[in-house]
């Protein structure tokens, strides 16, 4: 039987029995792990408004052998996702950001990468200014999970996009250049290369001054979700939902 | 016996072994006893409905709230599910009225604006019949999602807007509260 206390970010919860909770959370150490929260929902005391999705906290949880449940005994919030005003828009991204690590993050596989991304993008993820931090994560996981093909160059004949736009298709991995591109497929603009290359080469706070509205890089997201929904082989609800509210 | 087990088994909470239990007790009690089980779970079906007005479950419409004359009909309180009604209530100190969403904003279970009962509540504030609204969601990242959002949706209609207050709970010890909490218990602090 092993103890810990991790960083951790709460990535979902599941009612069972009258109170427990069965918890999702993406460690620091241990990468995502699953764990119950034994009355989780009437304990204020243990775990309080800290099992809401996207919270990050430092986790107090047992590991028991042969058990695939952690057991979660505390949660203390280092910084909660309701201490700034939520909207529908920062809501459907919040849950976004859970709903891809959740779904792509293999269990008890630790990932400092993708930990450090998301606390990056939790930070600057505001009602007033939330397409930036929703690309850079969209692009950034897609890269950091082994899915993000070139930006710079066609996939079939190697050539660079330079201030030419490129295409891609939801049937196939990769980015063409106009002469190879197949029939329906959907196309970013070099704008969107230029800044996709930007984003893979600053940190996020680089770019928070932009102004930023919801069409700019809206053809990148969709990409990027676009790969990530391939290679999960379902789709992202959350990410309808952003497309529905304009990203 | 399987299919009384089979069908226990569809209800929440209730696993195998408790459908089981549950099944060889209907099977020891008298007659009659599972004879008004039988009966309670049809009429249910058959005689509850949504109210036209609020949308809380009801077997008569209006329900009980809307058309009582000593209640204030033009205060409502907007919960998320029925069972949110209890818990205001239970207050005793609530005179007004309900309007159930059944639901909220959440984009993982691909619940959108168009899922929320909401049509009725916005035609009274935009007819003036309503004087104030309160957004009683769950202050979760969902419940303030449906809160914001419900009142950018009322407010042109000029309806006064107003949420619970959240903040430390009652009996509770400051020593265990979290930040979140406690935070918005000072932003919501009240002069004595």
């Amino acid at each position: 039987m092993n103890a810990y206390q991790a960083e951790a970010v709460i990535l979902r919860t599941w009612p069972v029995q009258e109170a427990d909770q069965i918890v999702s959370l993406f460690t620091r150490p241990h990468g995502r792990i699953r764990g119950v929260a034994k009355a989780a929902a009437k304990s204020r005391r243990r775990f309080g408004g800290a099992l809401e999705p996207m919270t990050w906290v430092s986790a107090s949880y047992v590991e028991k052998p042969k058990q695939d449940l952690v057991r979660l005994d505390s949660c203390e919030v280092l910084s909660s996702p309701l201490s700034d005003p939520v909207d529908y828009l920062r809501a459907a991204a919040l849950a976004f950001y859970a709903e891809v690590l959740e779904e792509a993050l293999p269990d008890h596989d630790p990932n400092e990468p993708a930990f450090r991304l998301l606390l990056a993008v939790l930070h600057h993820s505001r009602t007033s200014h939330i397409w930036m931090p929703v690309s850079y994560f969209a692009l950034w996981i897609t890269r950091l999970l082994g899915w993000m093909p070139s930006v710079t160059d066609c996939a079939v004949c190697g050539e660079a996009f330079g201030r030419e736009p490129a295409w891609f298709h939801a049937e196939e991995d990769g980015l063409v250049c106009g002469r190879h591109k197949r029939p329906g497929s959907r196309m970013l603009s070099a704008e969107s290369l230029l800044l996709a290359r930007r984003i893979f080469q600053s940190p996020i706070a680089a770019l928070t001054e932009e102004s930023w509205p919801a069409h700019r890089s809206a053809d990148l997201r969709r990409f990027a979700v676009q790969a990530l929904e391939r290679h999960l082989e379902r789709r992202l609800r959350s990410a309808a939902a952003l497309a529905k509210l304009g990203g | 016996m399987a299919r009384l087990i089979e069908e226990l088994r569809k209800l929440p909470g209730v696993g195998a072994k408790s459908a089981q239990r549950l099944a060889f007790h209907i099977l020891r009690s008298p007659e009659e006893d599972a004879g008004a089980l039988a009966d309670a779970i049809r009429d249910v079906r058959q005689r509850l409905r949504l109210c036209s007005i609020c949308n809380n479950i009801t077997d008569f419409d209006p329900c009980a709230y809307c058309s009582s004359p000593t209640r204030n009909q033009r205060l409502v309180c907007v919960v998320e599910e029925p069972t949110s009604i209890a818990s205001v209530e239970k207050t005793r100190s609530w005179n007004g009225v309900f309007h159930v969403l059944h639901g909220t904003l959440s984009p993982l279970h691909g619940i959108g604006p168009e899922h929320l009962r909401t049509g009725g509540l916005v035609a009274r504030a935009q007819r003036g019949e309503l004087d104030e609204v309160i957004l009683a969601t769950s202050p979760t990242v969902e419940g303030e999602a449906t809160a914001n959002w419900l009142a950018d949706l009322l407010r042109p209609s000029g309806v006064r807007l107003s949420r619970i207050a959240t903040g430390v709970p009652a009996g509770s010890d400051i020593e265990y509260a979290d930040e979140v909490t406690m935070a918005r218990a000072l932003e919501g602090r009240r002069q004595m």
